[in-house]
């Protein structure tokens, strides 16, 4: 038996601890924010030669002096009917907002600048997100995160008891601005498939939990009286931990090779599934029980 | 027993189901190559198999129901893509708030600049009476313009307009017509219908163009005042044809003589027809994939996916021995199940879709993992084998039941607010969980209890011997 109870008031200041250090990051540093909620333009292009990103950036300004603050990065190399291309990502802060003749200057002067090099591009991806459209977005990521919320609330509520809520939604807060504190320090881009990883791992970080609850609430029947509400949490914890390191780690082993190869348009979604799930674990073994301790002995009956 | 039997029944007619629709010979099979020719069924979102996303907002005037001219829109948009070929091209209309937008979706695209031209005309279809007719390279300037008051705002009367195949040539146009009671235009709106056929009365091709009832009147307005002149059809500021009226015109219907060859009279019917765009159009978002890119991701992504598939199916047998073989079967019949459902309904497979279905390896294997914890239990109570699975399951059911609804919950929220490849993801995150809750308690339970011999009990109950004595 490992006693996660006792040592609880550690783990809570752990916890607040990380949740600060991730807020304080979210504040200061911020984002990454992706095209989708920062508008914009971003495009992906093949070459057949190897480039600088000094040289890319030199091009770009010479078509217009406002693209030179654009965001390069050098992507894995393609593999295209055995002959190797290289693959840059250029994000432009502005939109073209809209103009098909912005857009196609922007193409024809790259392709001709490149070809006086002697060096051969293609646009493989080009994204355009007016101001707008990041917008709308933007709000129905939050619309999206507060109505699962609430439905969910409500759900445990009613299969389990209110303070389990409360205690659910406080380890899935714990869960998220910790995992938003990860993607701000390491720079990882916020884009749509984020939001998707955060609401995958709300749903994971929930079921973790529901699953420690449920035992709880077994136990409580069966032991009541017989042993303190403090023992009957630990030991449900300790019946489950199995399941939960099992679930986590196989989840993980599945998130990981695909983190690692996935390359850059699914990394920002894995590395929000890799992080998620070993701090939705730990929060569900540490966190969302131990805190309901206090509450269940105020009301004593379930 | 009999109850087990149905299970044993229900999951077999499952999963041969899920396989027929997998395998249902389509028509496309031959187009796709690489990975997708095992997935030749399954529809592939734009962001996979390469195209074009195209999103515009009207710019309406105040006052105007946008719900009034969606339709239209669309229509026209459907008219422009067929005539130029993009045959495939979805067009559709999005709701978001109280906005109304138009979506078109060319898949396979390679020329997207050709195809947002076609769609970004912006310019409508009019009728205006030529003046005069100039040769130059470049427009000339009007230097003494006339203006009336039309809708409110004062537009001026004269212009010069670029004929649509020679560069050089510019018709100085009347774009507004002054007789009757007060200054009007002549848009395509009027236009009902317009067609190629032979002139049977003299040689050459002829364009049929029929009115509706508002536009004849103007149009008998026009003919009478402009007979012996001629009257330019421009669209998106360029003349497709400007013929010489000939008399006035009292019917709903008037012809166009005097075209040369038949390609010409079918092209000049198919731009009146298809050109008239009621509304100005912005583009709001532009998402353009191109076919090599999507494709060399994805199969990183299968690929590491399997990798992770292969390692947990490992780990489970290391883990669980028999039951761990039982729950690979699961995981095996669970994607299978789930990729049958895409293909059975057509739902559009994305990127973050093939996430999703990753996440549901995840889901299978936790379901598992819940129901062998609590067999475990009851093996170390010392039940037998049989008994131990049922009360296991039984036991394990209300967990998994709370624990998947809420991810499916979850899953709901983000389809209903999501849009594009996004909402692929929650798509094959719900029926994926879904799925999984059928495989977990009603394909894993079949096997299991047909074969809990096969389950090592002295492994378990020696732990419990062994618990007992401390």
């Amino acid at each position: 038996m490992i006693d996660f109870v006792g040592k609880r008031k550690v783990f809570i200041l752990l916890s607040l601890l990380l949740v600060i250090t991730g807020l304080i990051f979210v504040f200061t540093k911020g984002f990454n924010l992706g095209v989708d909620f920062a508008g914009g333009t971003e495009f992906v292009i093949s070459s057949d030669k190897e480039v600088s990103i000094n040289e890319i950036r030199n091009i770009l300004s010479s078509i217009k002096s406002d693209y030179a603050t654009a965001k390069i990065a050098k992507l894995k190399n393609l593999n295209v009917k055995n002959s190797e291309l290289f693959q840059y990502s250029v994000v432009l802060k502005e939109s073209l907002s809209g103009s098909t003749a912005l857009k196609e200057e922007l193409i024809k002067s790259m392709k001709s600048k490149f070809s006086e090099k002697d060096i051969k591009i293609d646009f493989l991806e080009f994204n355009d997100v007016s101001g707008y459209a990041a917008e709308e977005i933007k709000s129905y990521a939050w619309y999206a995160v507060i109505i699962s919320l609430v439905l969910l609330l409500a759900y445990i509520t009613l299969r389990f008891k209110f303070s389990f809520g409360i205690g659910a939604i406080i380890a899935l807060a714990h869960d998220i601005i910790i995992t938003m504190g990860f993607y701000s320090i390491f720079g990882i881009e916020i884009n749509v498939a984020a939001i998707a990883a955060f609401l995958t791992l709300a749903g994971y970080s929930l079921n973790d939990t529901i699953v420690v609850y449920d035992k709880i609430r077994e136990n409580m029947k069966k032991l009541r009286g017989k042993k303190s509400i403090e023992e009957i949490v630990n030991t449900s914890i300790n019946e489950v931990i199995v399941r939960s390191i099992n679930t986590s780690l196989t989840t993980f082993l599945v998130v990981l090779p695909i983190l690692i190869w996935g390359g850059r348009a699914i990394a920002p979604f894995a590395f929000g599934l890799a992080v998620g799930v070993v701090v939705g674990t730990y929060s569900s073994l540490y966190i969302a029980s131990p805190i309901v301790i206090g509450w269940i002995k105020k009301t004593k009956v379930l | 027993m009999k109850s087990h039997k149905v299970r044993v029944i229900i999951s077999v007619v499952v999963i041969l189901t899920a396989l027929l629709m997998f395998f249902w010979p389509s028509k496309t099979a031959s187009e796709n190559t690489g990975v997708f020719k095992y997935f030749s069924n399954i529809k592939l979102g734009l962001d996979i198999k390469g195209g074009s996303m195209l999103e515009y907002n009207m710019k309406l005037d105040e006052g105007t129901d946008p719900n009034e001219i969606i339709d239209n829109v669309i229509l026209v948009l459907r008219k422009r893509l067929d005539a130029a070929g993009y045959t495939e091209a979805v067009v559709s209309k999005v709701v978001s708030g109280n906005k109304i937008r138009v979506r078109v979706e060319i898949p396979g695209i390679t020329d997207i600049e050709t195809a947002e031209k076609l769609i970004g005309s912006r310019g409508k279809l009019y009728f205006a009476e030529v003046i005069d007719v100039q040769t130059s390279d470049t427009k000339p300037v009007i230097r003494r313009n006339k203006y009336v008051v039309i809708n409110g705002k004062e537009e001026p009367i004269y212009d010069y307009v670029r004929d649509l195949y020679d560069e050089t040539t510019w018709y100085k146009v009347q774009k507004y017509f002054t007789f009757g009671k007060e200054p009007f235009e002549f848009t395509g709106t009027e236009v009902v219908d317009a067609n190629a056929d032979i002139n049977t009365r003299k040689k050459g091709f002829l364009v049929n163009l029929k009115f509706s009832s508002q536009g004849s009147k103007k149009f008998e307005l026009i003919t009478g005042n402009l007979v012996g002149k001629r009257l330019a059809i421009i669209l998106d500021n360029r003349v497709i044809i400007a013929p010489v009226v000939n008399q006035k015109i009292t019917s709903s219907s008037a012809v166009i003589e005097g075209i040369q060859t038949i390609e010409e009279a079918r092209n000049v019917a198919a731009l009146i027809k298809a050109g008239n765009l009621p509304v100005d159009l912005v583009k709001f978002q532009e998402r353009t994939t191109g076919p090599t890119l999507g494709r060399d991701v994805v199969e990183t992504i299968v690929k590491a996916g399997l990798l992770g598939l292969l390692v947990v199916m490992v780990y489970m047998i290391a883990f669980y021995g028999w039951m761990g073989v039982v729950a690979d079967i699961a995981l095996l019949f669970n994607s299978v199940l789930l990729l049958g459902v895409l293909a059975g309904t057509h739902a559009i497979l994305t990127l973050p879709g093939l996430a999703g279905i990753i996440l549901t390896f995840g889901t299978t294997v936790d379901g598992n993992v819940i129901i062998y914890e609590r067999i475990k239990e009851e093996l170390r109570h010392g039940r037998p084998p049989l008994t131990a699975v049922r009360f296991g399951f039984d036991k394990a059911f209300w967990t998994l039941f709370d624990a998947n609804l809420t991810t499916v919950l979850a899953g709901v929220v983000l389809y209903y607010f999501a849009t594009g490849t996004v909402r692929g993801f929650a798509i094959t995150l719900i029926i994926g969980v879904l799925g999984s809750m059928f495989t977990n308690l009603v394909v894993s339970r079949a096997i299991l209890e047909s074969t809990s011999h096969l389950i090592n009990v002295k492994k378990y109950q020696s732990a419990a011997v062994e618990e007992g004595k401390r």
